[in-house]
């Protein structure tokens, strides 16, 4: 079984700094591996190893497309250190700030690339924008049958049963092969990498794509145009600590929130 | 992009559907709605009465879903039916099928979507507003190709007040078969929720500084003498599932915003921070000083919750 797993290498959206205007900065920020993302790479590792186990020749591809930025060998090694087999990434400063239209279009052409696939499995959102597209409009580029909210994936011979997690249904649906899913933050765990993964991890293939290496049909120009980008609107919140020993603290709350009426 | 005409809206869900069409009219003077339904007829008349035009898809075979609407809309996109014009925005219901539909369609007419919308401003020029970074940042973005495809929630368009009924025409589309299906096995109807947090007035959160399962009878203890509901950060439902979904606050999870937020053990991450910080008091108690939370609260304790929140249990049974 070939699974190929997105991935969105972006900046950590908590290492955030707010200048005094108002704008953001994520200059500052340490590039990750999305954490929503996390559970798509562990749900397709798991998925392999159960095929190898049954005795089925399997492989996990990791792809992920971005900036210069997403090139660090430290990612590269965190990624692969979680189970995949290989990565392949495209990568072009172009990519920079690129919308779910044209992320969805440079990763088809990727998978295309690829060769056979037998799945393809995305986050939920990434871990910076979290519009939650990528993957639905992968799938439909790609012509296959693709889901999101998908909680559970079972192989059930030449079909995948899955549950999709709606707001107020649990669907069990067939899905045949090859297809595009997008799973959940709740459809397993993700594992902490071992020392062995970490060491191994080095050793694994990466393939680096340009975007004229893609040989795109299409064009990916931006559909949108930011305006601004700003830190939303705080309450101005009063920041007393309220010090003291635990006793003496926590009698000092208790009066506080009589003060505000909430007791 | 000059401003916005025909506005199509399609939900699942009949009351956003219905929220959706009245409140476009709010987006422009020139406005005018075109509902699309899927669902029995009275669905479509039901939804007439909000929009100047109806295109009924038609009832959805047993054993399909939503979603296999998908070819039909892209068709109806490229060639209205007769009477109705193209769209220069397409909403969405923001559920998760809304957004799969938004997607496939978006992906099919080589387009974007902008995803969550939160505001349009469309003074000559369209503009909407949205979170990014968990809600670290608001983005305001102008789409430069039409149609716009956008997916809106629950209580973001506003219809003007002095909307009347529209009494639209319906007219039916046919049905594009799709190039693949998935057989639906079952449907599972979800747990009700025990708890609605949206709506709660006081709320106790749990955050990864408690250190095991067995501290939440403490916990509910204290919530139980402040008559305030139990709420988690996402790890503690999602990973050590402590705590079922329902109950986390965070970008992907529950907003609460009422009288009192207190935090313990949480250090006060962006996308946490999106979920909670409605409240109107926040109070917090995290045993590192320099946590995030004590920027935002209103009250903090820098302190061991394993002593303070016995602490906070006896003053509050004191007081009687």
């Amino acid at each position: 079984m070939n699974i190929v797993v997105c991935v969105k290498l972006t900046p950590d959206p908590s290492d955030i700094e707010v200048k005094s205007d108002g704008s953001i900065s994520l200059e500052r920020a340490e590039w990750s591996i999305g954490n929503f993302d996390l559970q798509a790479v562990e749900a397709a590792v798991r998925l392999a190893e159960a095929a190898a186990a049954a005795g089925e020749e399997s492989k996990v591809i990791a792809l992920s497309a971005g900036p210069e930025a997403i090139d660090q060998s430290k990612l590269k090694k965190d990624l692969l250190s979680r189970g995949p087999d290989e990565l392949v990434m495209v990568v072009d400063d172009a990519l920079r700030g690129a919308d779910t239209a044209a992320t969805a279009a440079v990763l088809a052409q990727a998978v295309r690339k690829l060769g056979p696939v037998d799945l393809v499995l995305c986050g939920e959102g990434s871990a910076d924008l979290y519009f939650q597209q990528v993957g639905l409009q992968l799938g439909e580029r790609l012509c296959l049958p693709t889901l999101n909210a998908i909680s559970k994936i079972e192989r059930d011979g030449e079909v995948l049963v899955v549950e999709r997690d709606l707001e107020d249904e649990v669907e069990v649906l067939e899905v045949p092969l090859p297809a595009v899913l997008s799973v959940t933050t709740g459809i397993n765990p993700p594992r902490l990498p071992t020392m062995k993964e970490i060491l191994k991890a080095g050793k694994k293939p990466v393939r680096r794509l340009s975007l004229a290496e893609l040989e795109l049909s299409g064009e990916i120009a931006p559909q949108v145009q930011v305006i601004s980008t700003r830190a939303p609107e705080q309450r101005d919140r009063k920041q007393i600590m309220l010090s003291g020993s635990p006793e003496e603290a926590a009698q000092k709350l208790v009066e506080q929130l009589s003060r505000e009426g909430i007791i | 992009m000059a401003g916005i005409e025909q506005v199509w809206v399609f939900s699942e869900k009949p009351a956003l559907l219905a929220e959706l069409a009245a409140g476009a009219h709010g987006l422009g003077e020139a406005v005018e709605v075109t509902a699309l339904v899927a669902g029995p007829r009275g669905e479509a008349e039901a939804a007439a009465r909000n929009a100047e035009r109806v295109i009924w898809l038609g009832e959805l075979p047993q054993g399909r879903m939503v979603e296999d609407y998908v070819p039909t809309l892209a068709k109806l996109v490229e060639t209205p039916p007769q009477g109705a014009l193209p769209p220069d925005l397409l909403v969405n219901g923001a559920t998760r099928r809304g957004r799969a539909v938004a997607g496939r369609l978006a992906a099919r007419l080589g387009l974007n979507v902008l995803t969550d919308v939160l505001a349009f401003a469309s003074n000559g020029e369209l503009q909407i507003r949205h979170m990014i970074f968990g809600g670290g940042a608001v983005r305001v973005e102008k789409p430069l190709k039409t149609p716009v495809l956008a997916t809106v929630g629950p209580g973001v368009l506003e219809a003007p007040p002095e909307l009347t009924a529209r009494g639209g025409e319906i007219v039916e589309a046919p049905f594009v078969e799709p190039e693949w299906r998935v057989t639906l096995r079952e449907r599972k109807p979800r747990k009700a929720a025990a708890v609605n947090l949206a709506a709660a007035r006081k709320v106790v959160c749990l955050g990864r500084g408690v250190a095991k399962k067995e501290d939440l009878a403490m916990i509910e203890e204290l919530a139980k003498l402040l008559g305030a509901e139990v709420a988690c950060t996402r790890p503690l439902a999602e990973g050590l599932d402590w705590m079922p979904r329902e109950r986390y606050i965070g970008i992907s999870g529950a907003a609460v915003k009422g009288d009192l937020y207190l935090g313990i053990g949480v250090s006060g991450q962006v996308q946490h921070v999106i979920g909670m910080n409605g409240s109107r008091v926040v109070a917090a108690i995290n045993k590192d000083e320099h946590a995030p939370i004590f920027q935002i609260a209103d009250y903090g304790i820098a302190g061991d919750l394993y002593a303070v929140v016995p602490a906070l249990i006896q003053a509050l049974k004191n007081r009687g």
